[in-house]
């Protein structure tokens, strides 16, 4: 039974002023009249309900006058619904309030300006899979201009929806992978193919003098050249890795022993500059985390605030984790030469970055730092104060779990 | 006497252009500075003392502190101050077609140098320099 068509059919038919309605003597055919309504009523009812969209219809107040089973598949619920508004409806379904509410502003928008509106809408469904559907509400008014109802219906985009999701994530990771491609010849072109025109410049120069001293003094300039090639094309190979491995694996890593890697690679540099390094790890002392980029990032950037120390003062470097919500914030804060962020905050990670006058700087440590923190979907920025030292926060996008 | 500030932070390259430049037989005071910063501070004090601004500056695009294209941005705001014409060339070993497309959105750029540089065209530059 459809109430709302019931309704609106017996108004239509409904006698007119000065007529008669008490002709019983017509009642025959009033009876054939009604039997065939009946059938059409039957007719539409039955395409209403097996269309396979949601279909609702409201009163000008937001009162349920029809729904189909597209709907709400459940007979019990369909006709407790009928008469009622939203409010009602998730007070009886335990459901929270706020989904009426954002019904109610969309009913209202609808109404109040007399268009048709659609809005995607993401709800669990019973299994507690999540449903994306199209929906649709306009209004339809009477001869007086007046509004009847408004016709609600909305389509099951839920594999539309997936796949756009699907494209949008591959269409992020293919302009990550272009930045990175472009990255990567830049750091050919600048970092490989000048140690190469170095090398073939000198042997040129050694080949076109006979002078047995002059030979000598131009291949002992060839060595540092081929060790810095060798130290680039390594530390490229290792940033392809991490490009590679992305199906790494975590490990509970224990920050006390990681540190301890570090500082005892890092010792004699350490000594020399009568360093202090200061650890709080008591929010967090465990990270699961790849070793080998937990152990490369911590490396990464002690020894950079050592590097970049101040001349003035022995390094001071702290080490802190501490937790925010489901994150993990790991903090190495110096104080070092520090850098002048007003320049440099748009390229502070880029490759081949170099912000300070030190023989051995190439701009591949923070990169590569920046690269293991991002491939595991983790976050690093930076705090800095030229003359005073800096402050490196990478936050951790893995929740701390328990060993299993 | 001609005079080249050489910008480029590599020392061998420097060397190197060195060698080449003594050995064509052209009288040259050659300045050398190893990166952009330390350049533009100096050309900045000099600025109007023509006898002390070089005739031929050559660019090295990769370097820390301040990079060829930062110098180049700080560069053509202050060329106007200088009282001299001086001939700017980058020397890179960048292969990019991008980036010798970005050097000519800067007037200050004489030419674009792609490393190893030869030896006849450091001759063409230093003939093209009127004493």
């Amino acid at each position: 039974m459809i109430p709302f068509l019931h309704k609106l059919i017996s108004k239509k038919y409904r006698p007119k002023k000065g007529e008669d309605s008490r002709t019983k003597s017509e009642e025959p055919d009033h009876t054939l009249l009604m039997e065939q309504l009946d059938r059409q009523k039957a007719f539409y009812e039955n395409i209403l309900n097996k269309l396979p969209t949601d279909i609702a219809v409201f009163d000008s107040d937001h009162r349920y006058l029809f729904v189909n089973p597209g709907a709400i598949s459940n007979e019990e619920y369909r006709k407790f619904i009928i008469g009622k508004d939203d409010y009602e409806y998730a007070a009886y379904r335990n459901r929270p309030a706020s989904v009426a509410d954002k019904r109610r502003a969309k009913f209202l928008e609808a109404k109040n300006s007399g268009k048709e509106i659609r809005w995607e809408d993401t709800l669990p469904d019973p299994k507690g899979n999540m449903i994306t559907h199209l929906r649709r509400m306009y209004p339809v008014y009477d001869e007086h201009g007046e509004l009847s109802m408004v016709i609600g219906f909305g389509i099951d985009i839920t594999e539309r929806k997936k796949m756009e999701e699907t494209q949008a994530e591959l269409v992020k990771q293919l302009s990550a992978q272009n930045r990175q491609l472009t990255d990567f010849c830049s750091i050919v072109s600048h970092n490989l193919r000048a140690p190469l025109v170095n090398v073939s410049m000198l042997t040129d120069f050694i080949e076109s003098t006979d002078d047995p001293v002059e030979q000598k003094l131009l291949v002992s300039k060839l060595r540092p050249v081929i060790d810095n090639l060798h130290a680039t094309f390594n530390e490229l190979v290792e940033s392809i890795q991490i490009r590679q491995d992305l199906e790494i694996k975590r490990e509970d890593v224990c920050l006390d022993d990681c540190l301890q890697r570090t500082i005892d690679g890092l010792q004699t540099e350490i000594n020399k500059l009568g360093a202090t390094i200061e650890t709080d790890f008591k929010e967090i002392s465990v990270i699961n985390y790849p070793p080998q980029y937990l152990n490369s990032i911590i490396h990464n950037l002690v020894s950079n605030s050592l590097k970049y120390h101040h001349p003035g003062r022995s390094p001071m470097i702290c080490i802190k984790t501490q937790k925010e919500g489901e994150k993990v914030i790991l903090s190495v804060k110096d104080n070092g030469l520090g850098i002048d962020l007003v320049k440099h905050r748009e390229n502070f990670f880029k490759i081949g970055k170099v912000f300070h006058r030190h023989p051995n700087a190439k701009g591949f440590g923070l990169y590569m730092t920046k690269t293991q923190v991002e491939a595991m979907g983790g976050r690093i920025w930076v705090e800095s104060v030229p003359d005073e030292g800096s402050v490196f926060y990478i936050e951790f996008d893995n929740r701390i779990k328990k060993a299993s | 006497m001609k005079s080249i500030f050489l910008i480029d932070d590599d020392p061998i390259f420097v060397y190197l252009t060195r060698r080449i430049i003594a050995s064509i037989n052209c009288p040259c005071q050659i300045n050398e500075f190893t990166d952009g910063e330390l350049a533009l501070s100096h050309l900045s004090q000099i600025g109007d003392q023509v006898e002390l601004l070089p005739d031929v500056i050559f660019l090295d695009l990769s370097m820390p502190v301040m990079d060829g294209w930062e110098f180049l941005k700080e560069y053509s705001a202050l060329k106007p101050k200088l009282k001299k014409d001086i001939a700017l060339f980058i020397v890179s070993s960048s292969i990019s077609p991008q980036e010798v497309e970005r050097s000519k959105s800067y007037r200050a750029v004489t030419d674009f140098l792609i490393k190893p540089v030869e030896k006849g065209k450091i001759v063409e530059i230093m003939d093209n320099v009127k004493v």
